[in-house]
């Protein structure tokens, strides 16, 4: 099926089992991994995209990427870096997908958002603009996961 | 922006007023001040205590203001207030106090003692005694107009985020529009659901309003380091945005510090009453919510508690509002000990975390948060200031606990049911 | 000079005289703390019943939610004290008549055994007052020396004045001239030690009230 806009988007990742949603949204993520670095998201990641993760892991590894998200807020009055803040989204981004999964959450959505707001930020930083096609390389990979 | 003692002690000599005299004058050193203070709670250090963060301005007062003082200055038997003492005062006037006010609330004699730190912060900066990392906030402020940097372009982008992914749009310099929103960089940068959460409800109320091109940013630097000129120019920015727009009233977003240095400071600082109101955000849904406006389904059911921001609650006077929210969406909310008016605050207000070298008092005096939180034990914790969310976050990391923070008008937006029309096609 | 001129001093020049210093200087004090004036506030207020300046100048005299276990002694002490010696001060007979010769005003007293007993318990938590300030941390941290000379001078009148009704260590004329003398003392510097807080408060807790009864909220 082609996805070709958001609502279609969200229904779809809505329609996936736990499972499938985190790996998804790993997936997500992965795209914009590159604007944090940091091992505990990509530990996060890795388990996320195995379909034979357990929930003990997912518990270790949400800890860990919590400690990512919290460490890297920027604080009140100090000077905003725009790339060391899309590495906060990528830790929201991350957490969204080993987080205990609760009835009639969309975890893969939340991870596209904060996906999508750290390309944004990258894109600040970069000072080229707003403009950033996340979102269509997001639907791209749902197709293929799909499909597969 | 030169800085000196000299200049510093003008301004302090500037800002004594009736009040001031009249605390100094009434303070019979009984100590209650610090048992209602964090900083000296958590530490049992007696340098905390409030009364003594302001020594240097007593002295001050005394030397000029006095007859005795006057007379003991002449025969050289007082002592001056100098750089080595006011760089010494620095992490006392700044670090371990976040203009919290609860000293203020508990002085038997009825000294308002956040008001003169807030006054003695004035000498600091001009004196060039402020700590590193708020000078950089104001620094900032003058020369790019966000204290944290934050330019258009990047609320551009977050309007542009918000109105793609959510399907909500965000009216820019719409003149005629009921509401000014503003927003505090930290939301801008750390929570653009905020945002969302804004349109959400403004949608389905029927409210016109705007975000303003020349005016988005909400946080006064000047405020927090005690610079009432810079504090001046941020505010009449605002003042300048919301009467060019033609606004009936400007929201103050969820900082705490923001109201602070909108509503209650902000008149003063530019010399005449506003032509406009100025409302937080939370009072705005507050008045929704009973005018009827607020139409929300469903209920968190999780054990959920209400961290007060300072400066809304104690300080600004918002106390019954979130409460009432709270309960609109909230089937067990439970109140922490001291919570409302007495509540503690969260440790980073007023500028203090974005001191570095304060992290590690700040952390120890969040043990009395913690032991809040220990005794109310929720679920989760729901507050409505940007800045209290990352440092309420960021001590329950340090100390382990897990119970995530949410934002109360995020809260109630996701309660309010989709209407959005579709975008993206 | 012999007790009894000394006892003729102390109640005659020596009352004027310090009676003099204490209202001149207590005027002066008030005209130099209140004619700094302040800013008028240009924000609008919030109106919210039972927030103002003169709500605080009662309501600040109980303690607010959870400071009274902080520090009982300081609140029950305070009280304590404050509460005696004004019964001592406003309801003994001979100080009644004092004030009734200065100024013609007069009202009933208590029995003389009640007074007394103010008295004691007056100074009992004096005392109580002053070991809590030698052995609490912060106010051992904040006293100058100008807590000690003011406790001093407080004591000494209730302590010489019970000495000399109870007959005590020296001679009825020497004791109430000392008496006499310790209260004299005690006018004489109060407009200039922290003992003008007996003034000051009402203006302080009004002031405070008041700015927080602008924003609605009563404190």
């Amino acid at each position: 099926m082609a996805i070709s806009n958001d609502k279609e988007f969200k229904t779809a990742l809505a329609g996936l089992s736990t499972s499938q949603q985190r790996q998804v949204a790993a997936s997500f993520v992965q795209r914009v991994f590159a604007l944090s670095g940091d091992i505990r998201i990509k530990a996060a990641l890795d388990a996320a995209a195995r379909a034979d993760v357990s929930d003990a892991e997912l518990t270790v590894l949400s800890g860990a990427a919590n400690t990512a998200r919290v460490e890297s807020f920027t604080q009140c009055g100090k000077e905003t870096d725009w790339s060391a803040q899309a590495g906060h989204f990528v830790a929201k981004a991350a957490v969204a997908c080993v987080k205990a999964a609760e009835a009639g959450s969309n975890l893969a959505w939340d991870a596209a958002m904060h996906a999508r707001m750290a390309r944004t930020c990258q894109t600040v930083a970069d000072g080229a603009g707003t403009e950033n096609v996340e979102a269509g390389e997001q639907y791209r990979l749902l197709e293929a996961f799909l499909n597969s | 922006m030169s800085a000196s003692l000299e200049k510093g002690v003008r301004v302090l000599k500037e800002v004594i007023d009736a009040p001031i005299a009249s605390y100094f004058n009434s303070c019979v050193h009984c100590g209650l001040c610090a048992e209602a203070c964090l900083f000296y709670t958590e530490t049992g250090d007696p340098k905390y205590t409030p009364i003594h963060k302001l020594e240097p301005l007593r002295r001050l007062y005394e030397q000029e203001y006095t007859l005795v003082g006057r007379l003991a200055k002449l025969v050289g038997l007082s002592k001056p207030v100098t750089d080595d003492e006011l760089e010494e005062w620095k992490e006392l006037v700044y670090n371990s106090c976040t203009l919290c006010g609860r000293c203020s609330v508990v002085c038997p004699v009825g000294n308002d003692i956040v008001y003169m730190v807030r006054k003695f912060r004035e000498g600091m900066s001009a004196s060039g005694h402020a700590p590193e990392g708020i000078i950089g906030a104001v620094n900032r402020t003058v020369t790019i107009g966000s204290p944290m940097g934050v330019k258009l372009p990047a609320v551009k982008a977050q309007m542009k985020h918000v109105e793609e992914d959510y399907g909500l749009p965000i009216p820019l310099d719409a003149e005629g529009a009921e509401y000014m929103v503003m927003l505090s960089s930290m939301e801008i940068i750390n929570f653009p659901e905020y945002l969302a959460a804004i349109a959400k409800i403004m949608h389905q109320a029927g409210k016109t309003w705007t975000l303003c091109s020349t005016a988005f940013e909400a946080t006064n630097a000047g405020m927090q380091i005690g610079n009432s000129d810079l504090a001046r120019v941020l505010v009449t920015r605002i003042v300048d945005g919301a009467e060019k727009l033609k606004v009936k009233t400007v929201i103050s977003p969820e900082c705490g510090h923001a109201y602070t240095a909108l509503r209650w400071e902000g008149a003063n600082l530019i010399g005449r009453p506003f032509t406009f109101k100025v409302q937080h955000i939370i009072e705005v849904l507050g008045e929704f919510q009973e005018q009827g406006l607020l139409k929300t389904e469903g209920f968190e059911t999780d054990r959920l508690t209400f961290h007060d921001p300072c400066q809304l609650a104690r300080r600004g006077g918002v106390i019954k509002q979130q409460r009432n929210l709270m309960n609109m969406v909230a089937k067990n909310f439970v109140e922490m000990p001291d919570a409302g008016f007495m509540n503690w605050c969260c440790g980073g207000g007023g500028g203090a975390s974005a001191i570095e070298e304060g992290e590690e008092l700040r952390l120890e005096a969040f043990k009395k948060k913690k032991s809040q939180l220990d005794t109310v034990k929720p679920d989760r914790l729901v507050t409505a200031c940007a800045n209290c969310r990352i440092v309420l976050e960021e001590g329950l990391e340090h100390y382990q606990m897990d119970i995530p923070v949410v934002g109360l008008t995020e809260m109630i937006a996701e309660h309010i049911p989709d209407q959005t029309t579709e975008k993206g096609a | 000079m012999n007790d009894m001129q000394f006892l003729t001093w102390v109640r005659g020049a020596g009352l004027d005289i310090a009676v003099s210093i204490f209202l001149l200087g207590v005027l002066w004090r008030l005209i130099e703390i209140y004619s700094l004036g302040r800013k008028k506030d240009l924000a609008a207020p919030r109106q919210v019943s039972g927030a103002s300046g003169w709500h605080t100048i009662f309501r600040r005299s109980v303690p607010p939610e959870g400071m009274m276990k902080k520090s009982p002694v300081s609140y029950i002490g305070g009280y304590t004290f404050h509460i005696g010696l004004a019964i001592v001060v406003f309801l003994f007979a001979p100080h009644i008549l004092l004030i009734k010769n200065l100024t013609g005003l007069s009202w009933p007293g208590l029995p003389s055994q009640f007074i007394d007993l103010a008295a004691v318990v007056t100074m009992a938590a004096m005392v109580i007052v002053l070991a809590d300030r030698i052995n609490k941390p912060v106010k051992r941290y904040l006293s100058t020396f100008g807590d000690w000379f003011t406790w001093t001078l407080t004591f000494l009148p209730v302590l010489t004045g019970w000495m000399a009704v109870q007959h005590l260590l020296l001679p009825y004329t020497t004791m109430l001239a000392l008496h006499i003398l310790s209260v004299e003392l005690l006018l004489v510097f109060l407009p200039f030690t922290k003992l003008f807080h007996a003034f000051t408060v009402f203006g302080s807790r009004w002031y405070n009230g008041t700015v927080n009864g602008h924003k609605g909220v009563a404190v």
